[in-house]
Formats: C-alpha cells, sequence, structure tokens
C-alpha cells in the first residue's frame, strides 16, 4: 500500500517592490478645511482622519498620507498635486 | 465689494469701486507673477530621478494644462461682468459647479504671491514693515483668501 504524499507547487519568485509613501509637505496658503477636504476627495478618507493628517501636515510640516504600490502613489501625488498641495514621492524605509 | 451667497450654494460679487475691479483682475496677473509657472513648481518635488523625468514629459503638462482653464474661467467671468452689465449691475456669479475653478484661480495666486513676498502664516505677518509693492501684495492675498473662505464654507459645506 503506498503512502500519499502531499505534492507542494513552489510559487514562483517574485521580486517585492518596495513601498513608496505619499508625503504632503506644509505650506502658509492652503487653508486647512481644504487639505482635510482634498484627503476625503482623493483617499476616500472619513473627517476624522482626514483632520488627524492635514494637522499632522501643519504642525509636523509633513504628514505621510498614504502607503502603498508605486503606480498607486503616482496617482494619488497626482491628484493631489492637481489639488495644488505640496506633494512629494519618496520610498519607504 | 460686496459678497453675497446666493441660495444655490453659489456667490455673488458686486465690485463697487475701481480698485474692486483692480483687485479681481490682479488674480490671473497674480497667479502668472512668479517666474516659475505652479505647475513645474509643484513637480520639482519629485527628486527621484526615473520618476521626475516621466513627471516632467506627462504629469506637469496635465497640470499646467489644468491650471491655466480654471484661470481662463475666472477671467472670462470677470470680463463678460465687466462688458456686459445688466442694468447698473455688474454683478460676478460664482455658481457650486464652477467654484472649484475660482478656488484653484485664487489658490494658484496666493501660492504666488507668497513665494514672491515670502508673507509667512497670517498671525506672523505685520505689514507696517512692509514696502507699499508688499503691503498691496499682502492686501490682494488677503481678500483672495476671504473668498476662498466664503467658497469653502458656503458652496463646499454640504
Amino acid at each position: 500500500m503506498s503512502e500519499t504524499v502531499p505534492i507542494y507547487k513552489a510559487k514562483p519568485y517574485v521580486a517585492k517592490q518596495p513601498p513608496w509613501n505619499v508625503i504632503v509637505h506644509d505650506d502658509p496658503v492652503n487653508l486647512m478645511g481644504y487639505v482635510a477636504l482634498v484627503f476625503m476627495k482623493v483617499f476616500r478618507y472619513n473627517k476624522a482622519h482626514a483632520t488627524k493628517l492635514m494637522l499632522e501636515v501643519h504642525q509636523q510640516g509633513f504628514s505621510v498620507v498614504w502607503t502603498g504600490e508605486l503606480e498607486k502613489a503616482e496617482l494619488y501625488v497626482q491628484q493631489l498635486q492637481l489639488h495644488q498641495l505640496k506633494t512629494s514621492l519618496q520610498i519607504s524605509e | 465689494m460686496k459678497i453675497l451667497p446666493t441660495m444655490e450654494g453659489g456667490l455673488r460679487i458686486d465690485p463697487e469701486t475701481e480698485a474692486d475691479w483692480h483687485i479681481l483682475r490682479a488674480i490671473i496677473l497674480d497667479a502668472n507673477g512668479h517666474d516659475t509657472d505652479l505647475a513645474a513648481r509643484l513637480g520639482n518635488m519629485i527628486e527621484n530621478e526615473a520618476i521626475a523625468d516621466d513627471w516632467k514629459e506627462y504629469i506637469i503638462p496635465d497640470l499646467r494644462e489644468s491650471f491655466s482653464d480654471d484661470l481662463h474661467h475666472v477671467y472670462a467671468s470677470i470680463e463678460t461682468a465687466a462688458a456686459f452689465p445688466v442694468g447698473d449691475e455688474t454683478a460676478i456669479w460664482i455658481t457650486r459647479a464652477d467654484s472649484s475653478k475660482w478656488y484653484s484661480a485664487l489658490n494658484q495666486a496666493r501660492l504666488a504671491l507668497e513665494e514672491i513676498y515670502q508673507f509667512g502664516p497670517e498671525p506672523e505677518s505685520d505689514p507696517k514693515n512692509f514696502s507699499t509693492l508688499r503691503k498691496d501684495a499682502l492686501i490682494r492675498s488677503r481678500v483672495y483668501c476671504t473668498l476662498q473662505g466664503l467658497i469653502l464654507d458656503h458652496a463646499w459645506s454640504a
């Protein structure tokens, strides 16, 4: 009687891309209420989370508002810049 | 200048003096007043070389076109109101639908003025020691900011 041997299929190796941070920087022009509204519109964040991030921008000078894959990060940066927020993109460490 | 909310969630601006018209027309001049346009200034925030090249080629032209469209819209609204008064009234209407274009144009003007004159955050900026040119720019920036606040509170509050 032969024994059943489980067969494991090795998954193909995929190099993992590092996540990217979308960073919004403070400026003395953009109104706080507007910045929170933009976060709600672009990321679909709720009001409390959008306000928390906006306050981080205001108090710390910047905030990492989203982290993830590059393609999506680029799209978010483009949308935030379209709303005239000073936004940059950095590899997450 | 009188600014009134409308029942439809927009704003009505009634310029009353030549100075009011001057400030409104200066929105476009101020927005275009910086040596480097806003799209390029924002694009310069992208430091990664590989991404920055793509940004220059694809994204900055899109941003530039969008910002320019908003300025054209505001320019046309102001000049249409000036050219075609209804009776004695030369009201400029900001509907809820085009309030984002107005907000954008005002923001472009304020961002450019801030970069040129470095006013700093509002409570600290004391115009007492400013030159006339800088003081005038600060006044315009504050008028634009007030108008933006009204758009935020009235047109986008729902």
